[in-house]
């Protein structure tokens, strides 16, 4: 016992003494190191206390209550999993491209505010929302946020909930693609590389079905060997005078090339194509988040960007907007994620053992998924300032050569020459890097950095390209599982205006809400690449946003089982984050809209091309569609910020009538079953 | 065999780990499952119980996050 305490105490010391050393060393490099044991130390003791209160204090946790994996058992989705297990499987589902992105676009406010945000942001918030609703839908036989939403607070509240995740799909899908080229364009290795993502999967998808039926693991062995010998295979065609043409292609193009693949595998059979890439990606990413986590720890890097920009003040190249809200919502995934109210309320809570293994699940795995954050935090942070800006600034702003490149960035007072600009590209093997926003890019070169620092020098370009594929290929599978989900989101909602519109297996149906849904996220995908400000700058935001209200929904969700169970004097651990959460993204939703500045606020950017047009310095066809699109986007993000205050305002009027007796405080929990678990 | 039995029971597990964090259909369980809950039902084939799983997981709700 008190062997335990001192180690406790240990953990505490030394987050302690990283968060100290992170506070004095100001204006020097720091190495990663302290920022590492800050984020884990502070881990550790909220972990140790904070949540075991939540556990038992809060939601009563209670052992003998069997679970729905105990009495639903079918062998199937309600399987009994020991805690370790299911970890691993809740945190393959939860981590994603968000962690990563987020994160290194909000370095450009240097490391400390991201620092701070995701590591008391997961503790305090994102951590928490991922537990009630864990602990909601594991009392509730594993229901969706959507049907706890609908019978907690009413149909309304459960048909906006829909209609918000729907919404927020159709922008993530949107903006991770737009990553993706933002990564790939003019680039004949990464697109290879990527293109020979689909043969595999579909060569995976025969074995599994056809030749080897249920084979999982030894097809997924195939497919990860097949996809690094076309790693390896990229460099060649990069090289080659003759096949290289073949492999180059403009951003616009790859953009319809995603399209053109979203449509496909959504309405293709799931066994072909979508199943085996899910696979894949989920070995690629455990296996890459290991491998960074590790290189991490050996090479230990010191951080070059400062610990605070000038860009605070808003006038930042990578987004525009002040350090609050923008830094709140930049980073969403890593500190707190709406997202994961679907999958803490998906397959998980259906294979929980015991239910104070939920502490471990939802408050742990969220934890783990904040560290992956800190991590892309340092891959960020370690580029030189002059290089970090180089890849994330617009190209429009660097102007087109990397002379005229170094010129900007020493006017924002960080040195870089052209020489090392060019230098660098070569050593990943890319023509240039130059204006390559969207995160994915730059933390490719600082995982390469890392990467070859700890497992070879030398081999620089092939980790880049290592990192561009893993990044490419999760997303891509992001991008078929969600068209796929929004597919069957949109057929439930048409269904209820017209029945046989419901059918998932009519093919008219599954062919025109496919279409539909491609139509949306492929909209703003183009209007991303076609931006000249290069489209991360506008749709970005929109995401943090959305996804930030979904975890307003989640949370509001969350006090509502909280009071109705009876626990209204602690529905402050969900309400204190709400509070926060919505002041944070109303605040950044109002500014992106009504803002005077033109490069934050949509309609003063519409006002501003009108007046370009009326000047003669833009062309009318191209304005006029740039002033429909900023329109649209004002309209979304206000749609957004709409339907989130109508399930705020649904949830409190639901939370007074419990408060004050005029509707009992009975929440709809499955009955208590005693379990037939031994100890 | 004797000897090695402790070791494919070791493997067994290994590999039920993997499959189980990838999300991956699980055979060899699913019987174990069906023999002890339902003896008096068929068992299927581990083709028809692949295709079986595979719908299920893809046909609603996300599985995976952003």
């Amino acid at each position: 016992m008190h062997l335990r305490s001192l180690l406790w105490l240990v953990a505490g010391l030394a987050g302690a003494a990283g968060w100290g050393v992170l506070a004095l060393h100001r204006g020097e490099t720091i190495n990663a190191a302290w920022l590492v044991l800050a984020a884990v130390g502070t881990y550790l003791v909220a972990f140790r206390f904070y949540s075991r209160f939540l556990a038992e204090r809060v939601f009563g946790l209670d052992d003998r209550r069997a679970t729905p994996a105990e009495r639903l058992a079918n062998g199937r989705d309600f399987v009994p999993t020991s805690r370790w297990v299911l970890f691993g499987h809740h945190f393959a589902a939860i981590a994603g491209a968000g962690p990563l992105v987020g994160p290194v676009l909000a370095a450009q406010f240097g490391y400390l505010p991201g620092t701070l945000w995701i590591v008391f942001g997961v503790v305090l918030a994102g951590a928490v929302q991922d537990f009630v609703i864990l602990f909601g839908s594991m009392r509730r036989d594993g229901k969706s946020l959507g049907q706890m939403a609908k019978e907690e607070t009413g149909p309304i509240t459960g048909l906006l909930a829909m209609v918000a995740v729907l919404a927020i799909m159709i922008i993530l899908l949107a903006v991770l693609a737009l990553v993706v080229v933002n990564a790939l364009k003019d680039s004949p290795w990464g697109v290879f590389t990527i293109l020979c993502t689909i043969p595999i999967a579909i060569l995976m998808g025969f074995w599994m079905k056809i030749w080897r039926p249920g084979r999982t693991l030894e097809a997924s062995l195939a497919g990860v060997l097949l996809l690094l010998l076309a790693l390896v295979g990229g460099r060649y065609v990069a090289e080659s005078a003759v096949l290289a043409p073949y492999f180059t292609y403009s951003g616009l193009t790859i953009a319809y090339g995603i399209i053109a693949y979203g449509f496909i595998a959504s309405v293709m059979p799931v066994w072909m194509l979508l199943c085996p890439r899910d696979y894949l990606s989920t070995f690629m990413k455990i296996g890459t988040i290991l491998l960074l986590a590790l290189g991490i720890l050996i090479v230990l890097p010191p951080l070059r960007m400062p610990a605070v920009t000038q860009f605070v003040d808003g006038t930042g190249p990578v987004f525009a907007g002040k350090l609050f809200p923008f830094a709140f919502i930049t980073i969403a995934c890593g500190a707190i994620s709406g997202f994961h109210a679907l999958v803490a309320s998906g397959t998980t809570p259906k294979m929980l053992v015991r239910e104070s293994d939920a502490r471990y699940i939802g408050y742990g795995g969220m934890l783990m998924e904040s560290f992956v954050a800190i991590m892309a935090l340092c891959a960020a942070a370690l580029l030189d300032p002059g290089i970090y800006f180089a890849i994330n600034a617009p190209l429009a702003t660097l102007g087109g050569s990397a002379e005229a490149a170094a010129e900007v960035i020493r006017g924002w007072g960080f040195t870089v020459t052209p020489a090392q600009l060019t230098s660098l590209a070569a050593d990943v093997g890319e023509k240039t890097l130059l204006g390559r926003a969207g995160g994915a890019p730059s933390l490719a070169v600082g995982m390469a950095v890392i990467l070859s620092g700890a497992f070879g020098q030398g081999l620089m370009a092939l980790w880049y390209h290592f990192a561009i594929m893993f990044e490419a290929l999760f997303i891509l599978t992001t991008v078929d599982t969600g068209t796929r989900v929004g597919r069957f989101m949109l057929q439930e909602l048409a269904g209820q205006l017209w029945t046989p519109l419901g059918r998932t297996s009519w093919y008219p149906s599954t062919i025109l809400a496919s279409a539909a849904v491609v139509a949306g996220w492929g909209y703003f995908l183009v209007q991303g690449v076609t931006d000249p400000l290069g489209g991360i700058n506008s749709l970005w935001p929109l995401f943090g946003i959305s996804n930030q209200l979904l975890a307003s929904v989640a949370l509001c969700v969350g006090t509502t089982l909280l009071i109705k169970g009876g626990k209204a004097r602690y529905a402050w651990v969900t309400l204190a984050p709400l509070v926060w959460v919505l002041a944070v993204t109303l605040t950044a939703g109002w500014q992106k809209v009504f803002a005077d500045d033109p490069r934050l606020g949509f309609l003063s950017h519409a006002a501003l091309t009108a007046r370009q047009i009326a000047s003669g310095a833009m062309d009318p066809a191209r304005g006029a569609r740039l002033i429909f699109n900023d329109r649209l986007d004002a309209v979304v993000a206000l749609a957004f910020m709409l339907v989130t205050l109508l399930v705020v305002l649904a949830s409190a009027r639901e939370w007074i009538l419990v408060l004050t007796r005029r509707r009992p405080a009975v929440a709809k929990e499955s009955p208590f079953v005693e379990t037939a678990y031994a100890g | 065999m004797a000897p090695f039995a402790p070791l494919r029971v070791t493997a067994r597990l290994v590999l039920t780990t993997i499959k189980r964090i990838a999300g991956m259909p699980d055979y060899e369980a699913y019987l174990d499952h069906l023999r002890r809950r339902h003896p008096e039902r068929p068992l299927p084939s581990e083709r028809e119980f692949y295709d079986e799983f595979v719908r299920a997981r893809y046909s609603d709700g996300p599985t995976r996050c952003c």
